[in-house]
């Protein structure tokens, strides 16, 4: 009984110094590692990205002078400085000798004279060739444009800032020029404010292909459109080429506004 | 231990096994105290390095008493208010280091804020998106913002094929139209339904609104809410030094804490106050108006009554405070209406045309 017993009890008690050993070791490697921060947190937030400073100012697109004015060399000149003096011909389907900056990119409009007075070149032009100032340019837009001067007479279109509330402070309407320049007067585009970069789904590029998404897929002829926009190398079609990573491509941020020429 | 026994009974203790006789209670020895000894310092000092995070705990990120045993806000006094006002405001000065205005501005009466967004003139510069978030005190990492702007192919409104991750060089892209997505406080907000604690209500202005100090972080509004309006905050929401806006509200655009919920309250502070609410500011299209609807003269009376008006998930019954409308003719003025030509046929006639053009005019 003694032999068995013996050896029993010797493995136990081998056993024994083993675990005497290896508890407080593994315990105290545990506190090691727990108090030693090791796996340190590391936040998967990301570092927000840079948000340019215009993409929070509030100020209009552009800030025309609307005064009859040009500025030459440092020096202000109203139009009828020059203008009386020499007299431009009457009509235009000739290419400019003079302010050549102007580009008049202004559909069928096509005269300077339609809005432009004909003798008097500090006024703008109305139906019966009455004269309006510069300062109202929404008379001359309205001439063409009525439904648009209609929504922006009752706020529909255009832009409304300050009071919502009138009783308690003044309200702002910018007029047709603090937005569109009358010679190419399609709104200016502009490179976007940065998108969502949030936290689950990180900054995702937009879709690579058009169709993945297209919902009029079903509509079109299925291979007609996937073998087009198989092939971006050639086709620089708008929608394929505004689909590519613009990174080289960034414009300025102060592309957008074009200047204060009237 | 040093005089080296016979091998038999060597580690055994002395009290026991050979005569077998029990004894009440263990005697305790020089090796048994050091066996357990030893492994109860590593279990302490093991239970202390899980613990060692909370050395990193600021007992700045710990509410207050004042905040814990705060009631909810309706049920708040007007001292009570006052108080909780002047608590926020020590906080955000010590956190931010700048002293704000915190006030609480009451809904103003006969009046229902209704907000209208013109899909035709939106041009998804996400500009709304960035004036929002620095006037509202969002987190900038985690990012929170509250308006998501939906890129769209033009002819559907099928959302379910929307982008929101956009980037190319210039907006708007031809074959696109652009729709931002915020709260759109409805008149049936099935967010205030879900709420288990009564954390979030409609006020008499159609605002709804959140008391952060109530709200549980359960997010079950968000869940409900059809326009993903409502966003959590998953992690303490961190400022830049200098951008916090100091003019804050209780139930608005008061910094908030890790584990709450937030959304878009019109600017609660702003329009209160009878001013427009920062996405209408910076709008540069004008595409975004704002008023009040049970004012005949407004601008948003006008568009509701005069523009086609398009709800967004009209079928959830929601009855949103939120309108798009769109103007007469398609999009914009300067694209084409019709649908976009094959690439070859576009792309010749752009550059044959354009030349010839500019050819004319130098003659």
């Amino acid at each position: 009984m003694t032999g068995p017993g013996n050896t029993a009890s010797g493995r136990r008690s081998a056993g024994d110094a083993i675990r005497a050993v290896l508890v407080p070791v593994v315990l105290f490697g545990v506190a090691g590692v727990l108090a030693s921060d090791i796996w340190r947190f590391t936040s998967p937030v990301g570092l927000p990205p840079h948000v340019p400073a215009w993409a929070t100012d509030p100020a209009t697109v552009r800030q025309p002078a609307l005064r009859p004015e040009i500025v030459v060399a440092g020096y202000t000149y109203r139009c009828s400085d020059c203008h009386d003096l020499f007299p431009s011909p009457p009509e235009t389907t000739r290419s400019l000798t003079q302010h050549r900056h102007i580009i008049l990119k202004h559909g069928i409009n096509a005269r300077c004279f339609n809005c432009h007075h004909l003798t008097n070149r500090d006024a703008l032009v109305d139906d019966w060739g009455h004269e309006i100032p510069y300062d109202q340019p929404q008379l001359v837009c309205a001439k063409c444009h009525g439904p648009v001067y209609r929504d922006w007479l009752h706020g529909s279109h255009g832009r409304t800032s300050g009071y919502w509330d009138t009783q308690r402070g003044s309200q702002e309407r910018p007029t047709c020029t603090r937005c569109h320049d009358p010679h190419i007067p399609p709104f200016p585009p502009m490179p976007p404010a940065p998108g969502p970069h949030t936290l689950r789904m990180g900054d995702q590029a937009p879709h690579a292909q058009p169709w993945e998404t297209d919902p009029l897929r079903v509509y079109r002829r299925g291979p007609g459109s996937a073998a087009e926009a198989d092939t971006p190398g050639d086709a620089t079609t708008d929608a394929l080429s505004d689909k590519e990573p613009p990174e080289s491509t960034k414009p300025a941020p102060g592309g957008h506004s074009r200047g204060a020429d009237r | 231990m040093n005089p080296p026994g016979p091998l038999p009974p060597g580690p055994r203790t002395p009290q026991g096994a050979p005569h077998g006789t029990p004894s009440d209670a263990p005697a305790l020895t020089r090796r048994g105290f050091l066996r357990k000894g030893t492994a109860a310092v590593a279990g302490v000092s093991a239970v202390a390095g899980a613990l060692s995070p909370l050395r990193r705990l600021d007992p700045d990120d710990l509410p207050s008493f004042e905040q814990l045993f705060q009631k909810h806000y309706k049920e708040m006094t007007a001292e009570e208010k006052q108080a909780a006002l002047a608590r926020i405001a020590a906080e955000v000065e010590r956190r931010h280091h700048v002293r704000p205005t915190v006030s609480d501005p009451p809904p103003l009466a006969g009046v229902e804020y209704v907000y209208a967004l013109n899909i035709s003139r939106c041009i998804g510069c996400r500009k709304c998106v960035h004036a929002c978030v620095r006037e509202n005190n969002q987190s900038r990492a985690p990012e929170i913002q509250y308006i998501r702007v939906l890129k769209m192919q033009k002819g559907s409104i099928d959302v379910e094929t929307a982008e929101h991750h956009y980037r190319p060089a210039l907006v708007p892209e031809h074959d696109s139209y652009y729709m931002p997505v915020q709260c759109h406080q409805c008149k049936q907000p099935p967010c205030v339904k879900v709420c288990p604690v009564e954390a979030t209500w409609q006020e008499p202005d159609g605002i709804t609104v959140i008391d952060y100090d109530w709200c549980i972080g359960c997010r079950y509004c968000e869940a409900a809410c059809p326009y993903w309006a409502r966003r959590f905050n998953f992690s303490e929401p961190t400022i830049p030094e200098g951008e916090l806006n100091p003019q804050i509200a209780y139930l608005s655009n008061r910094p908030r804490r890790k584990g709450v919920m937030e959304k878009c309250t019109y600017c609660l502070h702003r329009v209160r106050l009878g001013r427009m609410p920062a996405c209408v500011e910076v709008c540069p299209t004008g595409s975004r108006k704002f008023g009040n609807v049970l004012d005949p003269d407004s601008e948003v009376r006008y568009i509701l009554e005069h523009k086609r008006v398009y709800v967004f998930k009209e079928d959830v019954g929601t009855l949103p405070r939120f309108f798009y409308y769109f103007d007469e003719r398609g999009s914009r003025y300067h694209e084409p209406i019709a649908p976009v030509r094959p690439a070859g046929e576009a792309e010749s006639e752009a550059t044959g045309a354009l030349p010839a053009r500019e050819a004319a005019d130098d003659r």
